[in-house]
């Protein structure tokens, strides 16, 4: 079996007065694209300083490719592993060309006279890292992202067998990001050169990572697949704040936010609304009404419904039916008591066919009650029923004194105004 | 990446530069504008006197400025030369205190042996309480110590000039305003043999040097013993600075402003950039010092008032011009 590419053995480091990593164990195996995350200060990039040498261990030992990481002399070392900074700077007027070959300093010959292999490797980094049409461009004149791929093209131009961002991303634009992700993902499939990616961006790490480590006061705290280390409750205790893990509906790699959504701004009068949606229109609708501070109730949905996802999610009281089914007896009593409790009822643009027709009779029967219904317009164009009875419904409640609706900042002035005339 | 033609054509115009200023070196002097008479005893003593000027000035302009040209790489600073590390300060100490105490003591040898240990001592004694805080220090606590212990020399001088009989006082002082008086034969062939093999040295480094300027952490990764090359490169530098320093005393300028105006017409790559300074520097030396010596005769002008006051416009200018195509602010 071959050594790992990168092997933490034991190792406790740091600097003169004080320690920072302490017994840090792993393994990275050749291939693999690992993510490093933890917050400000965990030990990250002293355990990246560490890897690469600039600081000797204290205790165990740090092994590249089975050799000792001290005992390398600089030449080998450079050749087995190429790092790109949180930003590279060149205070003089370097051309990007020559940064890059800057690159083959160490297999150069002493003076650096340019030979043909030297030139090569630093134009097919290059051409990775999509800068060689600003090889004769200043350096310093680049944008963020241009002066980020020049400086992945000098660490790929060493011919690394692994390779090691120390936050290399974090200032870019998601455009410039993605892409320097985009040709890490590439170098890691084609030349397999193993990656080590060191990142503040928990979503981006957990998106491309094959495999996650995280650190927390200069230990290990978690090392395992995106899925096992980007827990909710593990995360909240070493960030130290709450934290909440969803899965990506498109890529399917955890995805974590923080709650700010549940503290959002509270109206002096708080108002209970009843939400009427399904199909994804109360999406929007929930969280536009939660960060405008109302207490939001919603059903009936059906179970696996987008809505219902969304309304787990915001932890939304929600009236359940199963899937695929018209509304039962059951989920229609529930929701009912919900609409008894709510000030008003909101009805969004939601299709109304035969199984959900009982929703928008909720809606009339808050009207009935002297409760406010704020309607989306257009229930007619939504009315899916054989009799047309939803549109029916809908003139009924717009002559009882319904307001319509188009628009979710429409809504939102409507509802103030509501909340206003509540205060006074 | 710049092409090296243009590059080539600079270098031989600088080159060129050379003789003529030889020419200029012959034709001046504060006994007169003119080819010395050489049948006569005094005409060949001052036509013997103003190509030892010149090769005076050669020599200490190369040396000052080859070894700002290394302090401004190893620091990633614009600011950098000899002086403002205190190199100058501790060379001139020992100096003064060779001229003063131990005259003779050691031969014509002496003098820039003394200068550059008391210059290494100096840099050390910088680099330790820059490095306070443990672990490699950074460029501005090395240039805020640098210029604390450089105020300390220049007391010390001040004091050894003060309590010096006069002809000392005289001695000190004059070589202090910088002077390119050809010392003793051997002291100047010890100083050549210095200034050359260091430049040579330096000039072998100069790939390191490139990477060096990307940061100390980023020529580590890079390849390059990144300590062992900025320890031997500072030491070379300040070689250099001290034996310019006993030779000529202290004249600041050349060290700051022409490694600035070479990058400008060289740029930042050291295998250009460390000859062309070199070159440059010595060829600015020379041109000052005939003008210090002939602007006013019978007095001469110390050289060190001619560097600032010729130095000082022209780096302006150019540096309005062309900075951006040598250094990022």
């Amino acid at each position: 079996m071959n050594a790992p590419a990168l092997a933490f053995r034991s190792v406790t480091a740091g600097y003169r007065n004080r320690s920072v990593l302490d017994g840090i164990d792993f393994e990275i195996a050749e291939g693999e694209f690992v993510s490093v995350i933890g917050p400000n200060g965990s030990g990250k990039s002293t355990m990246l300083r560490t890897a690469t040498g600039l600081i000797r261990p204290r205790q165990g030992s740090v092994e590249l490719f089975g050799r000792g990481v001290p005992s390398l002399k600089p030449r080998e070392r450079a050749a087995l592993i190429g790092v790109v900074p949180q930003k590279l700077e060149s205070p003089m007027a370097f051309t990007v060309g020559e940064i890059v070959t800057f690159g083959r300093s160490a297999s150069r010959s002493l003076w650096g006279i340019p030979d043909p292999k030297d030139s090569d490797a630093a134009e097919r980094a290059m051409i990775f890292t999509n800068v060689l049409e600003l090889k004769d461009r200043l350096f310093n004149e680049l944008s963020a992202g241009e002066q980020q791929r020049a400086a992945l093209a000098m660490a790929l131009a060493q011919e690394p067998r692994i390779i090691m961002l120390d936050e290399s991303i974090a200032h870019l634009d998601i455009n410039h990001s993605q892409e320097v992700l985009r040709i890490l993902m590439n170098i890691n499939r084609e030349e397999k050169i193993t990656v080590l990616l060191v990142s503040h961006d928990l979503n981006l790490a957990a998106q491309v990572a094959d495999r996650m480590l995280l650190m927390d006061g200069g230990r290990l705290v978690s090392n395992g697949s995106p899925g096992e280390v980007m827990r909710e409750e593990q995360l909240s205790r070493v960030y130290g704040c709450e934290l909440r893990v969803r899965r990506d509906p498109y890529g399917g790699h955890p995805v974590v936010s923080g709650t700010l959504d549940a503290q959002m701004r509270r109206p002096k009068t708080r108002m209970r609304l009843h939400v009427i949606s399904g199909g994804g229109v109360g999406i929007e609708l929930f969280r536009r009404l939660r960060i405008e501070g109302y207490d939001v109730t919603a059903g009936v949905l059906n179970r696996l419904d987008s809505d219902a996802e969304a309304a787990r999610a915001l932890d939304i009281p929600c009236a359940l039916e199963q899937p695929f089914s018209p509304v039962g007896p059951e989920a229609y009593e529930q929701a009912r008591l919900m609409v008894g409790q709510a000030d008003g009822v909101v009805v969004g643009p939601v299709p109304f066919g035969s199984g959900n027709l009982v929703n928008l009779e909720l809606a009339a029967m808050a009207l009935a009650a002297g409760k406010p219904v704020w309607m989306a317009s257009d229930i007619a164009g939504r009315d899916y029923t054989p009799a047309r009875e939803a549109a029916g419904t809908a003139e009924k409640l717009r002559s009882g004194g319904a307001v319509e609706w188009s628009g979710i900042h429409e809504l939102a002035l409507l509802l103030q105004r509501e909340a206003g005339a509540r205060d006074a | 990446m710049s092409t090296a033609a243009p590059k080539r054509g600079k270098a031989l115009a600088l080159l060129i530069s050379l003789p003529l200023l030889l020419a200029i070196s012959l034709l001046l002097g504060p006994s007169g504008i003119g080819l010395p008479d050489t049948s006569t005893v005094s005409g060949q003593a001052i036509f013997s006197l103003r190509i030892g000027r010149f090769f005076m000035g050669l020599m200490v302009g190369a040396a000052l400025s080859a070894s700002g040209t290394v302090f401004q790489a190893i620091l990633r600073n614009p600011l950098a030369e000899p002086y403002v590390l205190g190199v100058s300060g501790g060379a001139g100490l020992g100096a003064a205190l060779s001229i003063l105490v131990g005259g003779g003591l050691l031969g014509a040898v002496g003098l820039p042996v003394t200068a550059f240990v008391f210059a290494v001592v100096t840099l050390l004694v910088v680099y330790g309480i820059a490095s306070q805080g443990g672990g490699s220090p950074s460029v501005y606590s090395l240039i805020l110590s640098g210029v604390i212990v450089s105020a300390i020399c220049s007391s010390f001088i001040m004091f050894l000039v003060s309590t010096a009989d006069i002809a000392g006082m005289h001695t000190v002082v004059w070589w202090m305003l910088g002077n390119l008086q050809p010392g003793a034969p051997e002291g100047q062939l010890i100083s050549l043999l210095f200034i050359s093999l260091s430049i040579v040295a330096l000039w072998l480094l100069a790939p390191a040097l490139n990477v060096l300027t990307l940061g100390r952490d980023m020529a580590h990764y890079q390849g390059l013993d990144a300590g062992l090359v900025t320890m031997s490169s500072l030491l070379l530098a300040t070689l250099l600075a001290a034996t310019a320093v006993s030779m000529g005393g202290m004249i600041g300028f050349v060290g700051l402003i022409v490694p600035h105006v070479m990058r400008t017409l060289f740029g930042p790559d050291h295998r250009w950039l460390l000859p062309a300074s070199a070159i440059g520097g010595g060829a600015f030396l020379v041109l000052c010092d005939a003008i210090a010596r002939s602007v006013m005769p019978p007095v001469e002008i110390p050289v060190g008032v001619v560097t600032a006051l010729c130095g000082g416009p022209f780096f302006l200018v150019i540096l309005r011009r062309k900075m951006s195509h040598a250094w990022i602010s």
